[in-house]
């Protein structure tokens, strides 16, 4: 019997002792059940942490407001789990999706970001004091109620360091540390609305060019690594690929076709107008050339990729690039080896052969 | 066609010698089953005494591949010959795989 707590309080840590198979059990559900609505619901978090609360925390607890429960289930923190965001956006989306999955306690749930006064920050969490749904459970398990922290990175950092520094030392932090850290909470709250802005602008401008794309604006947009991606999942080569992949009933091996971007960039493309011009300047000439190397073989299996290939080195023929510019290709695409070069001249040879090159 | 699995600290080298054709692609892919269970681990086809691949041997490398991918581990093809070299430009699969 812990010495120091009186009657009513041993009773509860009893309770908690023998509580510990079903508090485990009621664990690995919470967190199994916060994994699947997060994967439903498509959010990427940096952690799921969970805990039982320990005897030695319980007891300190007990010792200073154990006459404040009448029962173990009367502490909501027994079991705590916490999920940790990227982003601020991100604590109410889970919020709102806890809200479903789980029976909230309102009266013992508390929103700490909205307690600040203007002038004042400080830790920043969202608090839900939460039961499993009936559906979900048996009674018991039902009854335990468990907290879900929800935060950010940054406040998790923060309230971490806070909870570091205020509490190892064990002696009370003066009044001018204090507004030290709470300065810096201060900044991170603005560091963390401006992660969220910036993410949404990006997706902003995800939209809008997969918009242009749809309209065929190609033109309008500019060649970067977010724009060709948009530009390939148009398909523009499916056509292409098909084509070379009937001349042996070859099967398609779908394989990234973005280590093509720098190639494109290395033509002189600006927009994603100008890589949509060669492709459809060289298509046919691109299929000539696979119809000559594999019209001879029994090779059954391509890569999605061979379409954009052969037309970045007809391209490159057409344009008086010759033997070099197809080095320089096969360095790109390939990495840089003393073999690119004997492809280059092999290349160059069977193109000589084709009406594009006379 | 034979293929013969070494391990030296943390890389598995397959030495392959011969064609790697579809009469051999069946024992071939028996061979290399200890590239596809392998973990943590820098895998290299070691080409220097194939003489030539079919499009079976295409898929036996591209299965390694895509095993090595989904468990991070490295995949490098070494020392191929020019034709077979030919053959990886010729089917696309150049910039797919680390050639040296």
């Amino acid at each position: 019997m812990s010495e120091s707590l009186d009657f009513h309080c041993q009773m509860i840590l009893d309770e908690y002792r023998q509580s510990l198979p079903q508090l485990e059990k009621l664990r690995q559900l919470v967190v199994k059940t916060l994994y699947e609505a997060l994967q439903r619901n498509g959010i990427i978090v940096t952690t799921i942490e969970s805990r039982i609360k320990t005897e030695i925390s319980l007891t300190g607890k007990l010792v200073l407001k154990g006459n404040k429960y009448a029962s173990l289930n009367d502490i909501t923190d027994i079991l705590g789990t916490r999920i940790v965001t990227f982003y601020t956006d991100d604590v109410d989306r889970i919020a709102a999706m806890a809200e479903q999955i789980f029976d909230i306690d309102w009266d013992n749930s508390v929103d700490k970001r909205r307690l600040h006064q203007l002038d004042s920050f400080g830790y920043n969490s969202l608090h839900y004091i939460c039961r499993l749904k009936q559906d979900d459970c048996d009674e018991q398990l039902r009854n335990i109620p468990f907290e879900l922290q929800l935060r950010t990175t940054l406040q998790h950092a923060w309230a971490a360091i806070n909870h570091d520094i205020g509490y190892k030392t064990g002696v009370e932090i003066p009044q001018e540390y204090m507004r030290q850290m709470n300065r810096l909470a201060g900044m991170l709250e603005m560091a963390d609305d401006e992660f969220s802005r910036i993410r949404t602008e990006i997706n902003d401008y995800r939209r809008r060019v997969q918009q242009l794309v749809q309209n065929g604006k190609l033109d309008d947009v500019q060649l970067d690594g977010d724009t060709f991606h948009s530009y390939l999942e148009a398909k523009p080569l499916e056509q292409l690929t098909k084509r070379i992949a009937a001349i042996n009933q070859a099967e398609i091996q779908e394989v990234s076709l973005m280590p093509y971007l720098p190639v494109f960039k290395a033509f002189g493309c600006k927009t994603l107008g100008d890589v949509n011009k060669i492709i459809k300047n060289y298509a046919d000439n691109a299929y000539r050339l696979a119809r000559h190397q594999l019209g001879n073989t029994d090779i059954d299996i391509i890569s999605s990729a061979l379409g954009l290939q052969n037309i970045c080195i007809v391209c490159i023929l057409q344009q008086g690039g010759g033997r070099i510019g197809l080095r320089r290709f096969y360095d790109a695409i390939n990495g840089e080896s003393m073999q690119n070069e004997m492809l280059a001249d092999i290349t160059f040879k069977q193109a000589q052969q084709l009406p594009f090159m006379n | 066609m034979t293929t013969t699995i070494e391990r030296t600290g943390k890389q598995l080298i397959a030495h392959f010698c011969g064609r790697l054709d579809t009469a051999a692609a069946i024992q071939t892919t028996e061979d290399v089953k200890p590239l596809l269970e392998a973990e943590k681990t820098e895998i290299i086809l070691d080409c220097s005494q194939l003489d030539y691949i079919s499009s079976s041997g295409l898929r036996i490398f591209l299965a390694i591949r895509k095993e090595a991918a989904a468990k991070a581990n490295k995949v490098l093809v070494k020392n191929i010959n020019n034709e077979i070299r030919q053959v990886f430009v010729m089917t696309g699969f150049i910039s797919l795989f680390e050639i040296e």
